[in-house]
């Protein structure tokens, strides 16, 4: 009760010194959080901006798009490299090589061979996706105790018995993580795409209100979208939890 | 100076009240007793009849509820690293200082010059079978050996009072009984006060000169046995069998008693 | 399969990858406007070269000065947040939000504030790093054994010698760990605000090649990119590695 109490507290100190900052400043640039509502009602009632609801969808559209392609493709290189030891051996490194580079140097390229349209987006969705599924794969793989394994060929289970019975709910938890990293990494790429170059999408609109200085508008939106983006991640947690506590 | 005052720890009357979410626990009610000097004296029991609390207690880690420590005459009031010394059943053992540096540490916060550190350390550690062993790491040694190196870091205090808390608990049987015996070693050569917790019969009766059997929770001194053996003990002598006997029959009950509190 | 044997395997694939790339773009496959074969990227390496470094420069040293920041206050606001147990669960919730929202969101609007350039990039490579930082952190100073502070109560320790030899030590490894993670966070910041709002640095210099359809140049400047990245990540792992030989 007193944890909920102190948090409450946290959040009204900040959003009261958020208003205080804001109205102390040039009130173009600095948005309080009063003037949030009416901003949010003006972005609703698609006066100045564009209407929110289609570029809501589209930007869905590549987000799932771009996270199938993440998950099909990284459950199929994970496991080929995870149950493959030599392959794993070869190419791992070479798949961790990526992760030290930062995503963002690929989209100009990207946007060279795509365009501006949608396919750019989701080409960068699945490529920050990708990697985060690849790997929980693998991690996945890798700690699955050898005991289980041992007592299930002791009773005579043969290899796919082994991995659809023993391993896939041995991983089962790690891969409900790796799903999850993959989702939360293929939204942040649509929206990086959709802000760096977009005629489109939730991104677009966001650089649109920036662009014609609307910074109420843009600050609503900014809330909208991360509420969205946090919505997202929590429904991916409960997921994730809810796989773990079958798996155990 | 009466045998009292001569007394290295007097514990009187100690007890102590923990909260816990389903309500109030009383872990210790009431504990009394005296360690003579250069004695060794067990505190024997089942799990959460309170023992570490006591011994917590003498080493002022644990203030009590009720009732005072004395220790050589001082009300204790808290650590007292001058006086005494403690070794847990998790070493503690620093894992980024060496063996050597981690022997040193009590030495060093006293500001003691590193070179003087460094010859107590070696000191200690030699002995004990650690030779070649002072430049390691933690995670280079065995679980025996740390535990040498913990209670050498203990010993390097050079205090007269040396609390251990069932400081073998964590090792497999056979290091158990060869650490006893170090342990018997140790002891003889430095003459120190030594208070001992643990719940197995076997190491108190070959460790010790007498015997607290506490109860299950709240913990109370059941009992209190003399063992006037002689060093080294002969496990399997009949006399280390009839005190096994009467020990068992003291601690069987309080065990049961502790199971299905738990339960 | 031995170490050099795998070595061989790994340069025996990439030579390949970039021959049957090279052998698309010759014989149509792939469209060099769009995506230019190997020896085009290399032809462009020499003339980008003298364009490239100044630019080099420009995109870490912001990443270095924005970094700085990130740890300067990321490092201290972790190791608050983690001693302090009311203060971890009570703003804990928050922290880790924050760090679930995609930071490009309010990169337009620092770049409002505070223009185009060096502010803009250095204030992004911050925010984007000191979230790691914190969570990382915090994590390492929540997890340090408390029976290393209870050893070092009985022996007498005063607040601050508790700090600077149990504590500091302890936390070490997370707060490292922290740091290289936060790295990649860093250089991303910069290499975004340059494609959003920069006049200088590489991002911008990748962007515009990207508009004007320059593809072998283009290629030739994420390598350049990717290949020093990488190299500040193995170095920082490889420090990591030297100062934790203890573990």
């Amino acid at each position: 009760m007193k944890l909920w109490l102190g948090r409450a507290v946290v959040l009204v100190v900040a959003l009261l010194a958020w208003e205080a900052v804001a109205r102390s400043l040039d009130p173009i640039l600095y948005v309080g959080p009063s003037r949030l509502p009416a901003a949010l009602g003006r972005v609703l009632s698609v006066r100045d901006l564009p209407p929110l609801g289609s570029h809501l969808w589209l930007t869905l559209g590549e987000v799932v798009a771009a996270f199938l392609l993440a998950v099909a493709s990284g459950l199929w290189v994970g496991f080929v490299l995870g149950l493959q030891k030599t392959l794993g051996r070869i190419y791992e490194p070479l798949l961790a090589v990526l992760y030290a580079v930062p995503s963002v140097i690929w989209y100009p390229s990207l946007m060279l061979f795509f365009g501006l349209g949608p396919a750019s987006k989701i080409a960068f969705g699945f490529l920050l996706g990708f990697l985060p599924v690849t790997l929980a794969v693998l991690a996945g793989i890798r700690q699955v105790p050898e005991s289980l394994v041992t007592v299930a060929v002791s009773m005579g289970a043969g290899p796919g018995a082994v991995f659809r019975k023993v391993m896939l709910p041995a991983m089962a938890g790690t891969l409900a993580g790796g799903l999850r990293t993959g989702l939360a990494l293929s939204v942040v790429g649509v929206l990086v795409g959709e802000v760096l170059g977009a005629r489109a999408g939730l991104g677009y609109v966001l650089t649109y209100a920036y662009g014609l200085l609307m910074t109420a508008e843009y600050a609503a939106l900014v809330v909208i979208v991360a509420a969205a983006v946090l919505t997202v991640d929590a429904l991916g947690a409960l997921v994730e939890a809810r796989v773990r506590r079958w798996a155990d | 100076m009466t045998a009292a005052e001569a007394a290295p720890i007097v514990v009187e009357g100690v007890s102590k009240r923990y909260e816990t979410p389903s309500g109030a626990v009383t872990a210790v009610d009431g504990v009394s007793f005296t360690v003579r000097p250069g004695e060794f004296v067990s505190l024997l029991g089942p799990s959460g009849c309170g023992k570490s609390t006591v011994l917590l207690m003498i080493g002022g880690l644990v203030r009590p509820d009720a009732g005072r420590i004395v220790i050589e005459g001082e009300p204790s009031s808290g650590p007292n690293p001058k006086k005494v010394a403690l070794a847990f059943q998790d070493p503690g053992l620093f894992p980024w200082r060496t063996a050597l540096d981690n022997v040193g540490f009590g030495l060093e916060l006293q500001g003691l010059p590193a070179a003087r550190r460094r010859e107590i350390a070696l000191g200690l550690l030699e002995p004990m079978g650690l030779k070649g062993f002072e430049a390691k790491f933690p995670r280079e040694l065995s679980g025996g050996m740390r535990q040498r190196v913990a209670i050498a870091r203990a010993l390097a205090l050079d205090t007269p009072i040396l609390l251990m808390d069932e400081p073998f608990g964590a090792l497999d049987e056979q290091t158990r009984l060869l650490m006893g015996e170090w342990l018997v070693g140790v002891r003889r050569r430095t003459r120190r006060t030594i208070v001992f917790v643990t719940h197995s019969l076997q190491e108190a009766i070959a460790l010790s000169d007498r015997i607290l059997v506490m109860t299950a929770r709240p913990g109370r001194v059941k009992d209190v046995i003399e063992v006037p053996l002689p060093f080294p003990r002969d496990l399997g002598s009949p006399e280390v069998a009839d005190l096994r006997a009467k020990l068992w029959g003291q601690v069987r009950e309080e065990s049961l008693r502790a199971m299905e509190s738990s339960a | 399969m031995g170490r050099l044997a795998v070595l061989r395997w790994q340069a025996l694939s990439v030579a390949v990858a970039f021959l049957a790339w090279e052998a698309a773009v010759r014989v149509g496959l792939l469209d060099p406007l769009f995506v230019p074969a190997p020896s085009m990227v290399l032809h462009a390496l020499p003339s980008l070269a003298a364009e490239a470094l100044p630019r080099l420069l420009d995109t870490f040293g912001k990443t270095a000065l924005g970094y700085a920041i990130a740890a300067a206050v990321g490092v201290p606001a972790g190791l608050l947040l983690g001693s302090r147990r009311l203060l971890h669960d009570v703003a804990m919730p928050y922290v880790v939000a924050l760090y679930g929202v995609p930071k490009i969101l309010i990169l337009p609007w620092i770049a409002l504030v505070f223009g185009i350039g060096l502010s803009t990039a250095v204030l992004s490579a911050a925010v984007f790093a000191v979230f790691p930082i914190v969570v990382l952190v915090a994590a390492g100073a929540r997890d340090v054994d408390p029976t290393l502070v209870t050893v070092a109560v009985s022996m007498g320790a005063t607040r601050g010698q508790i700090g600077r030899k149990v504590l500091l030590p302890a936390v070490l490894p997370s707060v490292l760990t922290g740091l290289r993670i936060a790295m990649v966070f860093a250089i991303l910041g910069v290499l975004l605000a340059e494609m959003l709002a920069g006049h200088r640095g590489m991002g911008y210099l990748m962007q515009r090649q990207a508009m004007a359809f320059k593809a072998p140049e283009l290629f030739a400047s994420t390598a350049i990119v990717s290949a020093l990245s990488v190299s500040v990540v193995l170095f920082l792992e490889h420090l990591n590695r030297r100062l934790g030989q203890w573990r």
